[in-house]
């Protein structure tokens, strides 16, 4: 993939910010939890009886004198368009933003037989008459300038027209509404497909949504089926939601309610295109709730950095990932599902609830037992990390290897020419000298007396347990102060990146060994969000036995744990010390939307510096490590860790907290090649400190 | 919520939406404005919905539009509707269209201007959900729509820069005036 393009990562990265200030604005003193559980559960009642619903539709809107086709896929709603328009003898189409119509490529179907299309909405006009497609869902032309805009219209009219934005819109106006009069039928999406009356719903901005369907002769709806709603009541609460989420509006400026009349040439084509398929996928079904109300793409860390251009193939980032697997095909699907970060983050501001990373995760397991995988990684997965041994054998020929692989402070020399997109942008560590499991068996051969302590199991992860032992150290340190006997887990692999890759049996037959080594322990503490997850969600939906949902119940993160058990003996412990050096915090992805556990690690820290975090601006995007992602997405991880880089800058802190080992090694790496002076530490690290037990 | 709070926070809701307020103690009064900023604007086409019922004396003075095709409503540089609700928690304005007539007056002039017995107002769209339905299934009208219309026309579309005005008005001035005690509403 080219480098990301900076105009268009600024203007997405502004669009966030302002939309995120926005939405808050709109949501203040509202329920969203409460709001977007009656909506899902309302789409999901809509779609469990999505046949009935739509018979009911379907009925209620020829009585009132619409028209009402199904269309099977794409080239059955494009013929029945172009059979409308060639009864009718219209040869112009005017169209309000109608993303169905992309979907099935309506307009070249119909350019090819000599229709002329024209879009009305004046991003998609923007971007029509400049041959290109959309970048953002909501936002189709933002990538483009004023002064692109004013050369697309120059050529379009022949003279120069100003870059000055007022002007651009009032020619668009001007030359729009002569198309809407001269077209012989309007095409229009719908919002909503109202059963119990057989209307239609339109949310617009700019008004011509009103226009298209009312001005010219014919009025053809082209809609999904899942667009079907039981009322109108359902539908208002389908408006209390789509606006506020999708711009941060309390309500768009128009919202039109179309009824069916025998006085008017009404049109409504119901699209399946594999949606049946979807409904009667119990694993994938929730996809169908998707309001397209695009938020999941404003916070998308992935989607900020490349636009709608790279990261779709017609529906747009993740969701739209699962979007195409079923409407265009797997294969259409096997490039974009590897975009997805895994971060969660669209899952808290999704208006439906939809699990988008946990069916980006699944949607991977199909296509490679589909279409097959990548030989390296299954090499990787089933050959190396499902088999302790070889992984210890690896990283002891590593150690080995340290006088040729490392430098000082840990990291490793710079890769070779043939390698160095991966380390270009950040120092990659060296391993340590000897693993946490040995340090810590040293340790505890020395510390007999603990027998009678209580027994908890230290879980660092790979990260840790290889390259920075160090934290566990100090996690092993700070359980040590406060009366406990940490012990380490047999140093296994989670699984959690075969399981990420969709490697299904792989990860669980690695969950497995690991699982069985965590039998009989009371109480598992981990350091690693990503390795938690796979311990309390992941891997017992794989192995789905008893046993792995009791280990699941026994896994706390290590900041959770304190915070829950050891609040009062840590105050005691920790006398009121401010930090000489300002600290920020980052949320790493999982710790934050997989595990909420973002609000206690914060608490703790604040708790052992007796001082305020100075809180950095987007703490909570992704840094760009994403496990293999900044492997196998450099382009992409390279501007996600500068953005990370800049915000740790302007927040003034000279440390960053966090708990994920991976952050760390992205946010270290990251800060040493760009000659940041920040110091990047875990939480343990932080406590230890704090607590003076730190060697 | 009481009504006087109805209105002032409907008032707001509106002129955050990017529309304006005028206050009339009555429709005549709001007549006289209309007059008036027509004089002052230099309007020549005034199009008013049909179902703005226009008193004799307006119907002589004003430089109403006379529409014999849907194309003569692109000469119009106001337009002049009624709506039947407004809606506080958003300032939303909220009409029964019977025809498409209605709805390119509401639409098409940069100019709107629209009437609101100020007892009209409600706290949100549940409190007309009811009748909103009732309307769309009323087969008998020529083309049973319900518009809810929130400030002017706006796109972002360019730069993410509002703009006002790229199909719809671009200027949406709500005359708010203190009706008569009477019946019901005629589309209720």
């Amino acid at each position: 993939m080219k480098k990301i393009d900076p105009h268009l990562r600024r203007v997405l990265k502004e669009f966030s910010r302002s939309y995120l200030l926005k939405r808050e604005s709109v949501f203040a003193g509202i329920d969203f939890e409460k709001l977007r559980s009656e909506l899902s559960e309302m789409k999901d009642d809509a779609l469990r009886k999505s046949q009935e619903y739509g018979a009911l539709f379907e009925a209620r809107a020829s009585r009132g004198g619409a028209k009402v086709y199904r269309a099977s896929d794409s080239a059955a709603a494009n013929r029945l368009v172009y059979e409308i328009l060639e009864k009718r003898g219209a040869e112009f189409l005017v169209k309000s933003k109608s993303m169905v119509s992309e979907e099935t490529a309506l307009n070249e179907f119909l350019t090819q037989r000599g229709i002329i299309v024209r879009e009305t909405d004046l991003g998609e006009w923007i971007v029509q008459l400049a041959g290109e497609p959309p970048t953002h869902m909501v936002m189709p032309a933002i990538h483009l300038t004023r002064r692109d805009v004013a050369n697309i219209f120059s050529r379009r009219l022949g003279k120069n027209v100003p870059e000055d934005i007022p002007a651009l819109v009032e020619i668009a106006r001007n030359e729009l509404r002569q198309e809407i009069f001269r077209a012989g039928a309007g095409l229009t999406g719908a919002n909503a497909l109202i059963a119990e009356n057989g209307s239609i719903m339109l949310v617009t901005n700019e008004g011509n949504g009103r226009l298209v369907s009312a001005i010219p002769p014919v009025h053809i709806v082209l809609a999904s089926i899942e667009k079907v709603l039981p009322t109108t009541k359902d539908a208002l609460l389908l408006l209390e939601v789509l606006p506020r989420n999708a711009t941060g509006q309390t309500i768009t400026s128009y919202v039109s309610f179309i009824a069916p009349s025998r006085h008017k040439d009404l049109h409504i084509i119901l699209l399946d295109n594999h949606r049946s398929e979807i409904l009667a996928d119990p694993a994938f079904r929730e996809i169908l709730r998707c309001i397209k109300c695009s938020a999941c793409l404003n916070v998308c860390p992935v989607y900020q950095a490349v636009g709608g251009k790279k990261y779709a193939h017609i529906y747009m980032g993740g969701i739209g990932t699962l979007l195409t697997a079923w409407i265009h095909g797997l294969k259409e699907s096997r490039d974009l599902v590897d975009f997805c970060l895994g971060c969660h983050r669209c899952e808290a501001f999704c208006a439906t609830k939809i699990r988008i990373a946990d069916l980006v995760i699944a949607l991977r397991e199909r296509i490679r037992r589909e279409l097959g995988g990548p030989s390296w990684k299954r090499l990787a997965f089933d050959g190396v990390l499902a088999h302790p041994n070889i992984v210890q054998t690896l990283f002891s020929s590593a150690r080995l290897s340290r006088p040729l692989l490392g430098r000082k402070e840990g990291f490793a020399r710079k890769l070779p020419p043939p390698l160095r997109k991966y380390d270009r942008f950040r120092s990659l560590p060296s391993p340590a000298p000897e693993s946490l499991s040995q340090q810590i068996k040293k340790k505890s051969a020395h510390e007999k007396a603990w027998k009678k302590r209580p027994k908890v199991v230290l879980f660092g992860g790979c990260l840790v347990e290889h390259f920075y032992p160090e934290v566990g150290l100090d996690a092993w340190r700070v359980l040590a102060k406060l009366g406990y006997e940490a012990v380490t887990a047999e140093a296994v692999c989670c699984g959690f990146p075969a399981a990420n890759s969709g490697f299904r049996s792989a990860a669980a037959k690695t969950f497995r060994k690991l699982a069985a080594g965590l039998e009989d322990a009371e109480v598992v503490l981990t350091l690693c969000p990503t390795c938690t997850t796979m311990l309390t969600h992941l891997g017992p939906d794989l192995l789905g036995t008893v046993k792995a949902q009791r280990l699941a119940r026994k896994v706390l993160p290590f900041s959770r744990f304190l915070l829950e058990k050891e609040k009062s003996k840590l105050r005691e412990l920790l006398s009121s010390r401010p930090s000489p050096k300002p600290v920020t915090y980052h949320d790493s992805c999982h710790h934050k939307y997989v595990l909420r556990a973002a609000g206690e690690s914060r608490q703790l820290i604040e708790l052992a510096l007796g001082e305020r975090i100075r809180e950095m601006e987007a703490a909570d995007s992704c840094c760009g490590f994403a496990g293999s992602f900044s492997v196998s997405h450099p382009e992409v991880s390279e501007p996600l860790l500068e953005d990370k880089l800049q915000s740790i800058r302007s927040s003034g802190a000279q440390i960053v907290a966090l708990d994920c080992p991976g952050c760390l090694m992205q946010i270290r790496g990251g800060s040493k090649r760009s000659g940041d002076k920040v110091e990047v530490k875990h939480t343990a690290q932080i406590l230890a400190e704090c607590l003076q037990v730190k060697s | 919520m009481v009504a006087g709070r109805l209105e002032e926070e409907f008032i707001a809701k509106a002129k955050a939406a990017g529309g304006e307020i005028e206050r009339f103690s009555g429709i005549a009064e709001a007549f006289a404005f209309i007059s008036c900023l027509a004089k002052q604007l230099d309007i020549k086409n005034m199009a008013v919905a049909p179902d703005v019922s226009l008193p004799s004396a307006e119907i002589n003075s004003w430089p109403l539009l006379k529409p014999e095709k849907t194309e003569d409503y692109l000469g119009a540089e106001a337009g002049l509707v009624q709506a039947d609700y407004g809606i506080s928690s958003t300032g939303t304005l909220v009409h029964f269209d019977r025809n498409d007539a209605e709805k390119i007056v509401w639409t098409l002039p940069h100019l709107c201007l629209c009437l609101l017995d100020e007892r009209r107002i409600v706290q949100d769209l549940s409190a007309v959900a009811k009748v909103l339905s009732r309307h769309l299934s009323q087969m008998t009208l020529e083309s049973p729509q319900v518009s809810l219309v929130t400030g002017p026309s706006r796109t972002a579309d360019i730069e993410g820069q509002l703009s006002l005005g790229v199909h719809g008005p671009s200027r949406l001035v709500i005359l708010l005036f203190e009706g008569k005690a009477s019946g019901s509403h005629e589309k209720d």
